[in-house]
């Protein structure tokens, strides 16, 4: 029982990093980022495929951080001077030729077969039993930590510009800022923290395999902080809560409908995120715990 | 690589080509009039898919009126998720619309996938036998679904270009608040878009399904791909998106020869990368850096 608390606390977390690294890109620059799920992958698979060529650990989470981060740069520099929306279906795109790289260069991922044998985080520091926790507690040292930076990126004058650009680029640009370098940054900032979770989630699951990294792991991630209220870090937290629990609680509505098979219990699923996607834009656009009222574009 | 098989890629990229116009299209004018790119385009096509299938075995065999069940019924779909969504959505931002696609292309698959499960199915067309002109391979199916996927652009772009409504369509792209104030209802317009674009999603995805297999990911895996002939072709502009993905399809097949079908979708990420960088507004678009 402790274990599955551990377990789901961890998951929580990992999914509170991505968040956070989304939230400073959507909530507090208004970018719209559909490829989290491909900064996430190569940043497990780098700390992954280092670690097993006896990288040390805390060195391929450096560099699986890293590598992200690069990877949103000629995104951003492509992207960015243009529209919005391209910017969305650019990272889309992204994610699926990540995905698709992945699954067939097998001499460097094994493809489909995944990789196994990750080495775990703190193995060999603490006893085996104690290692969940132990991670657990690295995950909320990292979750502070960079909830604590994000807040301060966005009390500096960096954060300013890049509320500003949010509200209204024109203004921005009219002060002779140039929004598509402030916009580049913060979408290599929350890659680079997307990549950081990948890594620290590889380390903990100890097999990775592509089909880890499809799309629905982004909506999962959107829905949690359109759903917590878009430009607040506090409904970001309450939002990875809510998603993870409706996650997990959904694998007990089998036990209540008997009749319903395992696809479509995970089509169920699907459905119940896609329609609160709608239903959230909808009816509540700032979210069940935001306050600012949207923006217009 | 010998220039039979480039030749046979080559006419099996127009096909292709051809039949993804149709969503394509949607994906334009939805992008120019409705102003976001319907994310849940790929999903209307495989509702299409599937309708067609599923209406094959109610309505008993009959290809062609199966077809047109399945464009009803997309329409149909296409049209209540303007009414509950997009309607009410048209007054706030863009990106607003966008999430809300996603979240209709996720409804929308997984109601596929809840009732036919994750197989894959086939819609029962007669086999017929490619002619062989000296090794180029042309199958009488495909030359169907050109004629198909052709007759559906000619009459939306007889409607666009020479009627009373498709003026009023190009008003509305041009300038929604101009359009307003020379009292053009914008209501009849959105009604006959929608129509439009659900309909031509789901022939587009009846003919895939006729062509290939009919599975869950049909369409959403070819989102990609249309955004990426779309804006080769210049988002907004019906006739750069017929250009746009036909162009690009037969790019895409004949690319395939040498890296394997795997890399489609990474084809259409770069191809989009490099139109982005080099001409943004594609073909025959025009540019729209701060929309």
């Amino acid at each position: 029982m402790e274990g599955y608390f551990i377990a789901i606390a961890i998951s929580v977390l990992v999914y509170l990093l991505m968040a956070s690294g989304l939230a400073l890109q959507y909530g507090f620059t208004g970018l719209v980022n559909f490829g989290h799920v491909g900064f996430f992958a190569i940043g497990s698979y780098a700390s992954a495929l280092l670690a097993l060529k006896g990288v040390p650990v805390p060195v391929s989470l450096a560099a699986a951080a890293l590598l992200a981060a690069l990877a949103a740069y000629p995104i951003g520099i492509i992207a960015l001077r243009l529209g919005g929306d391209y910017l969305a279906i650019v990272t889309l795109g992204f994610s699926e030729a990540v995905r698709m790289t992945l699954q067939t260069e097998e001499w460097l991922t094994r493809g489909m077969h995944g990789l196994p044998g990750i080495p775990r985080l703190f193995a060999g520091w603490v006893e085996p039993r104690y290692i969940d926790l132990c991670i657990l507690l690295l995950l909320v040292v990292v979750c502070v930590a960079v909830f604590f930076a994000i807040h301060q990126i966005i009390k500096s004058p960096f954060g300013r510009v890049i509320e500003a650009i949010r509200d209204n680029e024109v203004a921005v640009r009219a002060l002779g800022k140039n929004p598509a370098q402030f916009k580049t940054r913060s979408l290599m900032i929350g890659a680079g923290i997307a990549g950081l979770a990948g890594g620290l989630q590889a380390h903990y699951l100890t097999f990775i395999s592509p089909e880890q990294y499809v799309p629905l792991i982004t909506f999962y991630i959107w829905i949690a902080i359109v759903l917590g209220g878009v430009g607040s870090l506090r409904g970001v937290v309450m939002g990875t809560v809510l998603l993870v629990g409706f996650l997990e609680g959904s694998r007990f509505l089998r036990d209540i409908f008997t009749g319903i098979s395992e696809v479509q219990l995970a089509s169920v699923r699907i459905w119940i995120i896609g329609m609160a996607l709608i239903c959230v834009v909808l009816y509540r656009p700032q979210g069940l715990f935001g306050k600012s009222a949207e923006r217009k574009h | 690589m010998d220039l039979i098989s480039i030749a046979n890629a080559v006419i099996n990229g127009v096909v292709i080509g051809m039949l993804l116009a149709l969503p394509a299209l949607a994906i334009t004018l939805v992008f120019g009039i409705a102003r976001f790119p319907n994310a849940a385009t790929g999903d209307y096509m495989t509702l299409g898919a599937y309708t067609t299938m599923a209406s094959q075995l109610v309505l008993g065999g009959s290809i062609v009126a199966a077809v047109l069940a399945a464009m009803t019924a997309t329409a149909a779909i296409s049209l209540l998720m303007y009414f509950w969504v997009f309607r009410a959505l048209s007054e706030r931002s863009h990106v607003s619309r966008l999430i809300a696609s996603i979240g209709v292309a996720f409804a929308v698959r997984s109601t596929i996938t809840f009732f036919a499960g994750q197989d894959q199915y086939v819609i029962d067309v007669p086999l017929v036998r490619a002619w062989n002109f000296g090794g180029l391979r042309i199958l009488p199916t495909d030359l169907y679904i050109v004629g198909a996927a052709l007759t559906a652009l000619f009459v939306v772009f007889f409607i666009m270009y020479l009627t009373p409504t498709g003026r009023r369509m190009r008003a509305i792209a041009d300038s929604a608040e101009l359009a307003a104030a020379s009292g053009i209802r914008a209501r009849r317009v959105m009604i006959f878009l929608w129509t439009i674009a659900g309909a031509f999603c789901g022939l587009g995805g009846a003919l895939l399904g006729i062509k290939a297999v009919v599975l869950p990911e049909l369409g959403w895996e070819l989102l990609m791909p249309m955004f990426a002939g779309v804006i080769l072709g210049g988002i907004g502009s019906p006739v750069g998106a017929v250009l746009g993905i036909v162009t690009f399809s037969i790019a895409q097949e004949v690319a395939s020869l040498y890296v394997g079908p795997a890399y489609k979708i990474v084809l259409a990420f770069f191809i989009l990368l490099v139109v982005l960088l080099l001409r943004p507004q594609g073909m025959l678009g025009r540019p729209i850096a701060a929309r």
